[in-house]
């Protein structure tokens, strides 16, 4: 189980962690190149002018820290490319500045005007207006791409140089709330926020992230989302860059009160565990698995069969924060020979929630336990609330919710629901809904 | 004819080097070899002082009008005359000497606990902690059960116990002549048995009353418990500098507190925090009432607010700076 969570896990982390670190290429012995279509000789030269490396630069040292790819999508000059390209400077601009360096090797200052933190885009800005630029594949825009189609993702991976890498189309990814493309193809740290097009050399994506676990398994954003974001830019009144840190704040607010009314929307449905049931989200995008104990190589004293359903996408903040993750988890114990103390015990060891990180950006965990009864016909329950707030995010809070049952002393339900970048609001209501499902299934 | 007064020279270490009976109502104290009592002190006079009785009977100390003075044995500031009936001791030069009357009451005789009384208390509460050891470690074995899983704790913990008497029974032969090893163990023994209760107690505690801080704060009394068992181990070897020993062991023991409650946080600031049930007992161990759910979310409030209030200070900077488990 835990391998194929980690894959889906990394298509978020790939993006940010993977990209934060300077790359250098290392010296290798040269490969015979395969030959490349003349296809895509054709769309390589058609983007060539078209496309850009964005880097951060450090303020004080004047040298790029991260470097991502972006293109021109308009005739004067706004560019797009990732959120985590650009997000050091949008959360601190006093110390990092944006530079673009375009083909032709000019270079010149950046101007960031729109931010999409969800989907993770960014409009910039060029200071000339003379190049050429992609236009949008409408085929894309109204999602009536075909699978199988080839495409073409640019960019610059690892600063080696722009690069062009053939790929296919394959839809959008089946478990994921914000829309995705699965693109079969090698994306590698450098292109985020370059472009994807088509044989005719029209955007239908934007390079995001790619999986860890899997090969040349590449994820992109769909065009509309960029198409939405320029007309936002130009339109919408611009982003005032001293402000970008409350901008994304008020996105992820929108963000997670979108995501919790899709959850209500979508509804949920029954999870039986042994004697007991509780409940997960029956939202097409929660990715559920179930796990146990049964394998272990030392016979195990209590048995433990449990399931765990994650929305498996995460929204990348900044380099340290990855958010919007939920997850419902269940664990049914059993006691084989284990006396009541034991199995406490037992189940103490196994009431942790994942490890959270310590990082400063959170405030300290606080915890509240109590019994609880939410019926006279339903089991009681071991509640414990721990919650630790996002100190840059104001009313956003990392929360785990954890009830045991307390109706029999060797055999338990343990369940725990996990909310990332929640409010307090939908946090409660989510985790009332989740205490009171609890009940015996006979 | 009996005493009427006995001149005590005190050593430099505080107890009594010598003893002189006086069989006259005066007495006189000097270097020279005329007087009763002969100090062989640089800093006293050939003839320093006079013992006489008083007007009302009582001892009184007079200075012959020296170079260096006389002092009370706790004084700072030169007296000509001292009266010896509330404050027996008193200086001269670098010696200090006490007059006690006859007629000075002495405590009561003490109670000797023999040896062999220690030693069987020493067995019979080790023998209660062993079996207290072995229950718990048995109630918390949740994997299969091996002979090395139940003892070999078992046995760390014994070695430990030995080492902590033996340290004391060192102390107590340095400074009180005798190792006092059997009275040593008891009190260790029952030191031990205070702290395994006082852990099941407060671990009991929050978990049949849902009370989080008492697991939280729990080192805080076992760190008074430890202290407790200094006093007891200090208190055995001798009270004559009872009051340094015990405000060391006061020092030490806030010390170990303090690092014990830093290091915890700072613990908690790099490797993380988990969200856990604590720890819990069987079901049939709770002992307050059933909340409803509107409670148990109003509590949760509570730590809204507590956070809320902790994102706007600055986060501590602690002991070992920006560490972070990404690096």
């Amino acid at each position: 189980m835990t391998s194929r969570f980690a894959l889906l896990l990394a298509t978020a982390l790939v993006a940010g962690l993977v990209l934060a670190q300077p790359q250098q290429p290392e010296a290798e012995p040269a490969a015979p190149a395969a030959p490349m279509s003349s296809a895509a000789e054709r769309v390589y030269e058609l983007a060539r002018p078209r496309i850009l490396q964005i880097r951060t630069l450090l303020q004080a040292a004047g040298r790029q820290t991260t470097i991502g790819s972006g293109f021109l999508a308009t005739a004067d000059g706004f560019a797009i490319t990732n959120y985590h390209v650009v997000s050091q400077f949008a959360l601190d601009p006093r110390t990092y500045r944006l530079e673009y360096l375009a083909p032709d090797g000019a270079r010149g200052p950046l101007q960031l005007l729109a931010i999409d933190v969800p989907h993770d885009l960014a409009v910039v800005k060029i200071d000339r207006a003379d190049l050429p630029y992609f236009t949008f594949d409408t085929r894309a825009l109204g999602g009536r791409l075909p699978k199988g189609e080839r495409i073409y993702a640019m960019g610059n991976p690892l600063d080696l140089g722009f690069t062009i890498v053939e790929g296919t189309y394959n839809g959008l990814v089946d478990k994921s709330y914000d829309e995705r493309i699965h693109f079969s193809g090698a994306i590698n740290p450098g292109m985020s926020g370059g472009p994807v097009a088509g044989n005719d050399g029209r955007v239908v994506g934007i390079n995001v992230a790619k999986s860890l676990g899997g090969e040349s398994v590449g994820f992109l954003v769909p065009a509309k989302f960029a198409a939405t974001l320029i007309e936002r830019a130009r339109k919408g009144p611009p982003l005032v860059i001293d402000k970008a840190r409350e901008e994304v704040g008020r996105q992820l607010d929108q963000w997670q009160a979108g995501f919790f009314d899709a959850l209500r929307t979508q509804g949920f449905r029954n999870t039986l565990l042994g004697p007991y049931r509780g409940l997960e989200s029956a939202a097409p995008w929660m990715s559920c698995w179930a796990n146990t104990n049964a394998d272990q190589v030392q016979k195990p004293r209590a048995s433990m069969s449990g399931t765990r359903c994650s929305s498996a996408t995460g929204i990348f903040v900044s380099d340290r924060i990855l958010t919007g993750r939920i997850d419902f988890s269940y664990s049914y114990f059993k006691s084989q020979d284990l006396n009541a103390f034991q199995f406490a015990r037992e189940l103490s060891q196994r009431a942790r929630g994942s490890a959270a990180d310590g990082d400063k950006r959170l405030t300290e965990q606080e915890c509240r336990d109590d019994f609880v009864t939410t019926a006279a016909n339903r089991p009681p329950l071991r509640a414990t609330w721990c919650m630790r707030a996002y100190r840059e995010f104001e009313g956003l809070y990392n929360v785990t919710l954890m009830a045991l049952t307390q109706d029999r002393d060797r055999e338990a339900l343990l369940g725990q629901l996990t909310m990332q970048g929640v409010s307090h609001a939908n946090a409660v209501s989510l985790g009332r809904r989740f205490l009171e499902a609890i009940e015996w299934a006979r | 004819m009996g005493a009427l007064m006995w001149i005590e020279v005190i050593s430099h270490h505080g107890d009594v080097a010598t003893r002189h009976a006086i069989e006259r109502e005066e007495a006189r104290i000097g270097r020279a070899f005329d007087n009763d009592i002969v100090v062989d002190d640089a800093h006293v006079a050939p003839h320093h002082l006079r013992i006489y009785r008083g007007e009302d009977g009582e001892l009184v100390a007079e200075d012959l009008q020296t170079l260096n003075g006389l002092y009370p044995e706790h004084g700072a500031h030169r007296v000509a005359r001292l009266s010896l009936a509330r404050e027996p001791g008193f200086r001269i030069g670098r010696t200090t000497l006490r007059v006690r009357d006859a007629r000075h009451p002495v405590a009561p005789e003490k109670l000797l606990t023999p040896p062999r009384k220690h030693a069987q208390w020493a067995g019979l509460l080790g023998g209660i902690l062993l079996v207290m050891l072995l229950a718990l470690q048995w109630l918390n074995l949740t994997t299969q059960p091996s002979a090395s899983a139940i003892f070999l704790p078992l046995l760390g913990f014994v070695t430990a116990l030995a080492v902590w008497t033996l340290f004391w029974a060192i102390l107590s032969r340095i400074f009180f002549g005798q190792a006092q090893f059997a009275l040593m163990l008891r009190i260790a023994v029952t030191a031990c048995i205070a702290l395994v209760l006082w852990d099941q107690l407060t671990e009991t505690a929050s978990f049949s009353l849902a009370w989080r801080e008492a697991r939280d704060y729990s080192g805080l009394g076992a760190w008074a418990l430890l202290g407790a068992a200094c006093y007891g181990h200090l208190h055995a070897i001798g009270p004559r500098h009872m009051r340094a020993a015990m405000t060391l062991v006061v020092v030490l023991v806030i010390a170990g507190a303090a690092v014990q409650y830093f290091g915890r946080s700072e613990t908690r600031r790099i490797i993380g925090q988990r969200a856990s049930l604590g720890e819990l007992r069987p079901p049939a161990f709770r002992a307050v009432p059933l909340a409803t759910a509107d409670q148990f979310f109003a509590k949760a409030e509570n730590a809204k607010a507590r956070v809320d209030l902790a994102r706007t200070k600055e986060p501590s900077s602690g002991l070992f700076g920006d560490m972070d488990p990404f690096d």
